[in-house]
């Protein structure tokens, strides 16, 4: 350090043999490209305008629009009864159809069983592509090529859905134990017996859990799809609310939210009966099926029957276990028909579909922006990139707050933690575009309701990732700086927050690659952007105009996620 | 008392014919690595061999040439009569559905019962995938409870694979296997993770069934007692080489545990000789030194191999 050195040793001092820290150029850029969104996201703030005075003004409008509300109308029963089994059946048609047209593409995605590396690009370009356009554009399309109905949808969710279906069942088969697949290639058996005996048997849980899971975010979604046409509940609250009906409006709303309640519900019982998975999760439905449901009897080992020989083991003995199974595999069989039965697809359309796709793709093709300047379009798209980046730098700050309090080691004590983890529990329950149409009609058009609306739903999400990363740390360090008498929040800074970080990271930028999504969409039901142009260009039939906007959205979906894979591969 | 790699003089040509497997000059390189190194040995039907050696000398990756999950870099491997590079596709599932494979870990599929996880033993006689029980057919499925009952777990048929302790799952392995009608059984330390007992009985299984149906058995092992006892045959690996090839007969413990003892101190030696010079302090020197005469002199059972 000093260069007054008296003996040789000395000028080698500690501070110049100390080993240099190493810098990646990769980190480097990595880092400064975190900066640069760090910045780009608070002046995104700024320029949408959420201030503390401008909320209170907008309380007025709150006042004024509960008074025109006045209460909530339901439809009549029947109708609702109807309308309900027609948006539930139409999803879980949908989700379906993509767990079906999954599969061949994660068993191309996923390493160990792609035929060879040109097959695994394939499936993953499938799947990037299926994810990046939003359901909604599908939906549109759609519509304009089958009879109205509810095919148009469940074609929309089902190929829509594919991208992450695909993306789960991929990571399920590469994380499957090989030892099985080994035992049947080991006795001679083929590479299709390998997979359905050695693989598939593996996977099925997680693929259940993820369909289920896919199914309850298509329920949420569902109500966008009504703003272009879709049959519905979804397309029922547009109609009402576009026919300044709040009341009905708020009625549709109150219904969708706790049909999203019920489902999840109904598939964490599902997960829990039929796979054998205990209701761990902090999911509202999680939580109730804990509470309410019966403790399962550890019935397995209990083994009422014996068989005197072999032959009388033939007939499988129809335990509780067996019993109870069948139970829930016949329920989810009907359950499935009666969804194609109330979906009244109109089969014919598959036939008479293809003679229209030219026609359509004509029409589509080129790309144009019409009437539109190309600036404003792309002020357009910056605005939907800017609403995503606000409200994700939104959903950071809340999430860290609520979720390092959420989290066992950082919460003083067990109350704040359980009501933290409460709120995340029931911020997630809210569909975020329910959300913005309320949010919109309080505070009027704008991107405002829409980083709003993403920001408080976001923190549901990333708040919970942050807890349990939080949870999960390596508790050592923090009991060694507990134990040099470092405080609560020292503790925190020191051995928690850094150990969680890197997972932070890369939960955030998750985030960041849904919300560009989700700001498109948001755009659709007014929440300012791009989504608004597109809705317009679809509903005014100029579809060059849609095609370039979807393939702006491409791009940008595309960029974000590359830019998201990057990142978290960098800051592992 | 054979010399390492010498064959057994007394083959006859009748006999020639009964040796169900032949290695001759086995070679496999793993990238720098040399797995086996110029590896030859026979097994005759009916025979129980058992490679011996410590962790990485080569016995598992020998196991996998036999069966055709390993290609040989160099050298030739017969089984059954027949020479394994030749086979490819279903020539070779073919042979493999005459070869019975038993695993350390069992490799049994968990959320399956027990008795589908036998049945899948039959996959390669049956033409395309098979889901669930039913597809099996009845006459596969009484077969498949009729191996339970030779492993003694029929009662445990309709449970599922990971409800069982590991010994229960390596006799449903064993059962798997049995499915397969095999005319060789290999196992790759096939007892390593389960407790004594359970070690007992899974051993005792193999050569029951073995010598009741005249199976060629070739069994990695790395216990010497075990594999003194039971083994008709034992095969000594030692850095991928053949260094002990001898009937059990005629065999001493003290010659089997050759096999270790002697690498073992080699290996301690240099070992606290790196970590010497990476101290390099002189009291530091001396306790090894201590140290190391202590650990020549427990080990000194380890003398060298005629």
């Amino acid at each position: 350090m000093t260069a007054t050195a008296l003996t040789p040793r000395a000028t080698s001092g500690i501070a110049a043999r100390a080993p240099k820290r190493k810098l990646s150029p990769e980190r480097i850029s990595a880092s400064i490209t975190l900066v640069v969104l760090l910045v780009l996201a608070i002046q995104a703030l700024v320029a949408i305008d959420i201030s503390i005075p401008k909320m209170f003004e907008s309380m007025d409008n709150a006042e004024r629009f509960f008074a025109r509300v006045g209460g909530v109308t339901f439809p009549p029963l029947g109708e609702l009864l109807h309308l309900t089994a027609l948006t539930v059946g139409l999803v879980l048609c949908g989700t379906l159809l993509a767990a079906v047209l999954s599969v061949p593409v994660a068993i191309l995605s996923a390493s160990n069983t792609t035929p060879g590396p040109a097959w695994r690009w394939v499936g993953r370009f499938v799947g990037v592509l299926t994810r990046a356009v939003p359901d909604v554009v599908l939906a549109m399309v759609f519509v304009l090529m089958f009879s109205l109905g509810a095919l148009p949808g469940i074609m929309a969710i089902g190929i829509h859905s594919v991208g992450m279906i695909s993306k789960m069942f991929a990571d399920a088969i590469e994380q499957v134990d090989e030892g099985p697949r080994l035992a049947i290639r080991a006795a001679g058996g083929t590479k299709t017996q390998e997979f359905v005996s050695g693989v598939l048997p593996q996977v099925l849980p997680s693929w259940v859990a993820t369909v289920l899971h896919r199914n309850d975010i298509n329920l949420r979604g569902s109500v966008i799809l009504g703003y272009v046409g879709i049959i519905g509940l979804g397309r029922e609250m547009s109609y009402a609310f576009k026919g300044m009906d709040y009341s009905l409006g708020m009625g549709y709303a109150l219904v969708i939210f706790a049909l999203c309640v019920l489902m999840e519900v109904v598939s964490s019982s599902v997960r829990s009966v039929m796979l054998g998975h205990a209701p761990t999760g902090r999911g509202m439905g999680d939580r109730l099926v804990r509470r309410f449901g019966r403790k399962s009897a550890q019935e397995t080992m209990a083994n009422a029957v014996q068989f005197a020989n072999p032959a009388q083991a033939l007939v499988r003995p129809w335990t509780k276990a067996r019993r109870r199974n069948a139970v829930w595999g016949v329920t989810s069989v009907l359950v499935v028909i009666g969804s194609v039965i109330v979906s009244d697809i109109q089969w014919r359309d598959f036939i008479t579909f293809w003679g229209k796709v030219p026609a359509i793709a004509v029409q589509f093709w080129p790309p144009s922006f019409g009437n539109y300047e190309v600036a404003t379009m792309m002020e357009a798209m910056w605005k939907t990139i800017a609403i995503a980046l606000a409200a994700t730098l939104l959903t950071l700050v809340g999430s860290v707050l609520i979720g390092s309090l959420a989290a066992r080691n950082v919460a003083p004590n067990s109350f704040i933690r359980t009501t933290s983890r409460f709120i995340l529990v029931v911020i997630r329950g809210i569909p975020e575009v329910i959300l913005a149409i309320v949010l919109i009609v309080i505070t009027g058009l704008g991107g405002q309701a829409g980083t709003l609306a993403l920001a408080i739903c976001g923190v549901g999400l990333l708040g919970k990732l942050i807890a349990d990363s939080f949870e999960e740390v390596n508790p050592g360090p923090e009991r060694a700086l507990s134990a040099t008498g470092a405080t609560r929040l020292q503790v925190f800074a020191g051995a928690t927050f850094p150990q969680g970080v890197r997972s932070l990271i890369g939960h955030t930028f998750y985030l960041l690659d849904t919300n560009v999504r989700a700001a498109t969409i948001l755009g659709i039901v007014g929440g300012g952007g791009i989504g608004y142009y597109l809705l317009n260009a679809g509903q005014g039939s100029k579809y060059g105009v849609v095609t370039a906007i979807v393939l702006m959205i491409l791009v940008t979906v595309l960029v974000v996620e590359g830019l998201a894979m990057w990142m978290r591969r960098v800051f592992r | 008392m054979g010399h390492p790699q010498s064959l057994p003089s007394s083959a006859t040509a009748g006999m020639e014919r009964d040796k169900t497997v032949k290695v001759a000059s086995l070679t496999k390189v793993f990238g720098e690595n040399k797995a086996l190194d110029c590896v030859g040995f026979e097994a005759g039907r009916g025979e129980l061999v058992v490679l011996l050696g410590r962790s990485g000398s080569g016995k598992s990756t020998l196991l996998r040439h036999l069966n055709g999950l390993e290609v040989p870099t160099s050298g030739q491997v017969q089984v059954l009569g027949e020479e394994l590079s030749t086979l490819t596709g279903s020539s070779l599932r073919r042979l493999r559905s005459r070869v019975g494979f038993i695993f350390q870990q069992f490799e049994l599929v968990p959320s399956l019962t027990v008795l589908e996880n036998v049945l899948t033993g039959s996959l390669a006689a049956v033409r395309g995938p098979r889901l669930g029980l039913f597809g099996y057919g009845k006459a596969r499925r009484l077969t498949a409870l009729e191996h339970l009952e030779t492993v003694g777990l029929l009662q445990l048929a309709y449970q599922r694979a990971d409800t069982l302790s590991g010994g229960q799952q390596q006799r449903v392995a064993i059962a798997r296997a049995l499915m397969q009608e095999p005319e060789i059984l290999l196992a790759d330390e096939p007892v390593a993770s389960l407790d004594p007992e359970s070690s007992d009985q899974v051993m005792n299984l193999i050569r029951d069934i073995a010598r009741s149906k005249g199976l060629t058995v070739v069994c990695s092992l790395h216990q010497v007692d075990l594999a003194l006892s039971w083994a008709d045959r034992i095969v000594g690996l030692r850095h991928g080489k053949v260094v002990l090839n001898t009937v059990t007969e005629d065999m001493t413990r003290e010659e089997a545990m050759g096999i270790y003892g002697q690498v073992e101190v080699a290996t301690i030696t240099s070992e606290f000789a790196a970590i010497a010079d990476e101290l390099d302090t002189p009291g530091h020197r001396e306790r090894i030194a201590r140290d190391l005469a202590q650990a020549s002199a427990g080990a000194g059972t380890g003398r060298d191999v005629p």
